[in-house]
């Protein structure tokens, strides 16, 4: 395999290069394939970053080097570090358009009801499009009164540096592990978000928002800071497929819920089956704090993805709803982790996941109580339906448990579509496809009821998708 | 200019350990190559030899080793060629041989290779093993005893090997006490229709080091209670692993342990379905107690495509009775196929419940009694299920002792005999 720096021996001198990064027009190395400390350099260079970031950067990427593939969960070994893009121009992505997306993708979106220039925008995040520009400024202006900050991570790095450094890396240090370490590399768009103290945000946040600017990255990195007594709802992602040439998504999301905040944080992700989605997510929760995350895995190849709370103060709380669903060729490997590292604080997770077409889903936890959070609670549920024949669903658990003054309970079953609910079903005139897309509906219901209407709509149509032809 | 090969793309060192799994420039020639990339994608991929050189010396860091304290261990790990065979002595009923057989047979008798490194050296420096059979349609009703002592000092190492014919009815107590260092594989063969009830008893002292495999398969239709009860010794491992030679098998893992200051106290299970219509149902529960007390509980299930019509139930519990103690459990199950009967798995740790003792004592019941019958009562429905009249004797009995060591002694009112004789008189039969 020749590799970039073999084709191009200049390459490596890039990085020497003692002048800053004058004309960001020539194409850097980061626009081209492979990952060197030239990639990181340039990608800092075109940004104009501070010094510390820069610095930042270059420690992730050797900690990269150094931190070894994860030795368990899904099978990683497809990816090829050096035939990845890190940085992509907003232009160039724009060049894709409807008529190179595979067939599949166009006829999901067709069938999810997508309207024409909302198909423009998710294919190529149209730059002009201008009703979702106003809408943007108008939700921008309500939310600036109040003192909230939301825009793409990269502003916020430039607009508001100073509570950007406090806060980036807290959570995910760069060298927390492998894919963390890359992101924080080669990171690139996100949101970066401060509510100030007592502010409710009474709408959720979504990324759709602003669109236009750097959002659906493959390295996004996102910093949420929910100052004490604040609320706020954050959306990521959305039901319809995300079509990516691509094959790895990496993002890392840190999330700081002060004194008696609460943020929730809603992602469904539907990348298309040809992407690694390896996600970092974690939230800090100080005394009284909940932080609560609603995580929807419907597309990409593989996923690993067990967004965490770290309940740091007493009477914190941590709460993940989950849900995966595995198609044909897809491992969901998507679980929870609870650390309690205070008293009184408790947590609950709960997963549902449904294998179809020899698709896998595995639920991987963790939870955590460290010696002094006594009178914790937690408890984990995870239940798993089964479809056909050739699917498989994994539960691995882990508990662990230092302290004794605590209740910790997990339990996780395992079923099949029963032949007595398809019959009592189909017997009132329903196809056996109906009947069970409708069985299915009413097993993630506890979870789908959580998101916002919007979503919980295309998530049904999504699973009426997911399950043609699942009955055979 | 010629091409420079940095060993990494920032320049940076890589150890020879990681390179396989970095990406160097100029490819990853040794990531192509290597396997350790690629994670099990099942339980059922992990390594079963009869040569140790198969299996590394553990270092803890192994998924299999993570929870145990491999550093006490060494003188069960390493190949020295240091230590003795273990003897047991046997107490037969009528009907039941036992003999002395070689390496070789003995290997040809256990369908199921060592799983690890102690395991495989238990087979290899015991130099043959101890065959115990039960012949076919025996119906035998005093249970068959073989007993182990362990000598303070002395590495030991041996191979059992358990067989019973189709039909027959037994039940084997296999018992473990003394101090020293063990280590133990037990093959365990039952035959079509046949019902077997083994109960391992591991009372060492509390320096003894104790590492056994005990590997059974089921025959077809035929029913296995498998009974750990755990309560002495330095470091104990127990590790069960259930495979089915054919349909319609049942399999009970029942399993109580106690563990004081300074013990760690593992099992774990392995239920691998490969059979149609099978059944396994596991139940361990344990308590803690004393600073640096630690157990380890392990259930993995393993359900493959072809064992349709499978029922799985696996259950932990744990009761923490004083700080410090740390009590891991970790139940997985891994499904291929979705015709299954039912699967599931439950785990809880958790102190004993205040209520419980405050409605005792509200009914005048002193404090202590009242510890001592909540803790008899986590453990009673699980001992109640044993059957075997004179081990949920001695096990209520131990328990009790156990008590004493944070509780004081036993009281002698009457109310100390009310669990025993509420288990003891309702014996459950074997689950068909």
């Amino acid at each position: 395999m020749s590799t970039i720096e073999e084709l191009n021996p200049g390459l490596k001198d890039l990085g020497r290069y003692e002048y800053g990064w004058a004309d960001s027009d020539v194409a850097g190395a980061s626009a081209k394939r492979g990952l060197s400390q030239a990639t990181v350099d340039d990608i800092s260079g075109r940004k104009s970053e501070p010094e510390w970031m820069a610095k930042l950067r270059a420690k992730a990427l050797r900690l990269f080097d150094k931190k070894p593939m994860p030795s368990w969960g899904s099978d990683l070994s497809g990816i090829d570090f050096q035939n990845i893009k890190y940085f992509v121009k907003s232009t160039e992505k724009q060049a894709t358009s409807w008529e190179d997306l595979p067939e599949d993708i166009k006829a999901t979106y067709d069938r999810l009801g997508i309207p024409e220039a909302e198909k423009q925008r998710l294919v190529a995040g149209v730059a002009a499009q201008y009703e979702s520009e106003v809408v943007y400024h108008q939700i921008r202006e309500d939310l600036e009164e109040k003192g909230v900050i939301f825009v793409d991570t990269d502003t916020g790095l430039r607009e508001h540096e100073d509570l950007f450094r406090e806060y980036f890396g807290s959570v995910i240090p760069a060298g927390d592990n492998k894919f963390a370490a890359l992101n924080t590399a080669v990171w690139s768009g996100g949101s970066f978000i401060y509510v100030p103290p007592g502010v409710h945000v009474d709408i959720p946040l979504q990324a759709y928002f602003r669109i236009n600017t750097e959002n659906m990255g493959q390295f996004e990195r996102t910093l949420i800071i929910a100052d004490e007594g604040s609320y706020v709802h954050y959306v990521e992602g959305c039901t319809a497929p995300i079509y990516k040439s691509d094959s790895l998504h990496s993002a890392v999301v840190e999330i700081v819920v002060k004194k008696n905040a609460r943020v929730r944080y809603t992602t469904i992700q539907n990348w298309s089956n040809n992407v690694y989605n390896l996600v970092t997510k974690r939230a800090t929760c100080a005394e009284g704090a909940t932080m609560e995350w609603v995580d929807g895995n419907i597309g990409s190849k593989v996923t690993m993805k067990y967004p965490a709370v770290f309940l740091l103060g007493e009477h914190a709380k941590g709460e993940t709803l989950s849900i995966a669903f595995a198609g044909e060729g897809q491992h969901q490997d998507a679980g929870a982790k609870m650390v309690h590292a205070a008293p009184h604080t408790s947590s609950s997770i709960i997963s549902k996941s449904v294998a179809r077409g020899g698709g896998r889903t595995s639920y991987r936890g963790l939870v955590q109580v460290m010696e002094g959070a006594h009178d914790s609670k937690s408890t984990v549920r995870c239940d798993a339906l089964l479809v056909d024949n050739i699917s498989r669903s994994d539960t691995y658990p882990y508990v662990d448990v230092r302290e004794d003054d605590v209740q910790m309970g997990h339990e996780a079953t395992v079923s099949k579509v029963s032949d007595d609910q398809l019959f009592y079903l189909m017997s009132r005139g329903m196809s056996e496809d109906e009947a069970m897309a409708m069985i299915v509906r009413g097993f993630v219901e506890p979870i789908a009821r959580e998101l916002p209407m919007e979503y919980a709509l295309e998530l049904n149509r999504l699973i009426e998708l997911q399950m043609e032809g699942a009955v055979g | 200019m010629p091409l420079v090969q940095k060993e990494t793309s920032t320049g940076v060192p890589v150890s020879e350990d990681d390179k396989a799994l970095l990406g160097v420039p100029g490819g990853r020639p040794e990531a192509e190559t290597t396997t350790q990339v690629v994670p099990d994608t099942s339980r059922g991929e992990r390594r079963r030899s009869f040569d140790a050189a198969d299996f590394p010396v553990p270092t803890g860091r192994e998924e299999e080793w993570r929870f145990t304290p491999v550093d006490r261990l060494g003188v069960l790990l390493a190949d020295t060629g240091a230590g003795g065979d273990l003897t047991w002595s046997t107490r037969l009923p009528a009907g039941v041989s036992a003999r002395e057989i070689g390496a070789a047979e003995a290997r040809e008798l256990s369908p199921m290779p060592p799983a690890d490194r102690p395991a495989a050296l238990a087979h290899a420096r015991s130099g043959g093993a101890l065959h115990v059979d039960v012949p076919a349609d025996a119906e035998i009703d005093e249970p068959v005893r073989i007993d182990l002592r362990g000598i303070a000092g002395q590495a030991a190492f041996g191979h059992l090997v358990l067989t019973t014919g189709r039909h027959s009815r037994a039940t084997v107590v296999l018992s473990h006490a003394g101090s020293g260092a063990v280590s133990e594989l037990v093959s365990v063969v039952t035959g079509d229709g046949s019902d077997l009830t083994l109960v391992t008893l591991q009372e060492w002292d509390d320096d003894a080091l104790h590492l056994t495999q005990q590997d059974v398969t089921v025959g077809r239709d035929a029913s296995v209670r498998h009974i750990a009860v755990t309560l002495g010794g330095r470091v104990v491992r127990v590790c069960t692993n259930t495979e089915y030679a054919g349909p319609g098998g049942s399999f009970d893992g029942l399993g109580v342990y106690f563990a004081d200051a300074g013990q760690d106290l593992e099992h774990r299970l392995f239920v691998d379905h490969e059979a149609p219509r099978c059944s396994s149902n596991v139940e361990y529960k344990g308590a803690l107690q004393g600073e640096t007390a630690h157990t380890v509980w392990v259930g993995d299930v393993l359900i493959r495509a072809a064992a349709e019509g499978t029922q799985t139930y696996e259950l932990n519990r744990n009761l923490v009775l004083t700080e410090g103690a740390r009590a891991d459990s970790v139940p997985n199950l891994e499904i291929e196929t979705g015709q299954i009967e039912g699967a599931g798995h439950a785990s809880a740790t958790g102190r004993f419940d205040d209520e419980q003792l405050f409605y005792l004592q509200a009914r005048g019941i002193p404090e202590e009694e009242a510890r001592r019958l909540v803790v008899r009562g986590f453990f009673a429905d699980v001992v109640a299920r044993i059957g075997v009249p004179d081990v949920v004797e001695h096990l209520m009995e131990a328990i009790d002792a156990e008590l004493a060591l944070s509780m004081g002694p036993v009281g002698t009112g009457a109310l100390a005999d009310v669990v025993t004789d509420a288990t003891a008189a309702e014996p459950v039969p074997a689950t068909s």
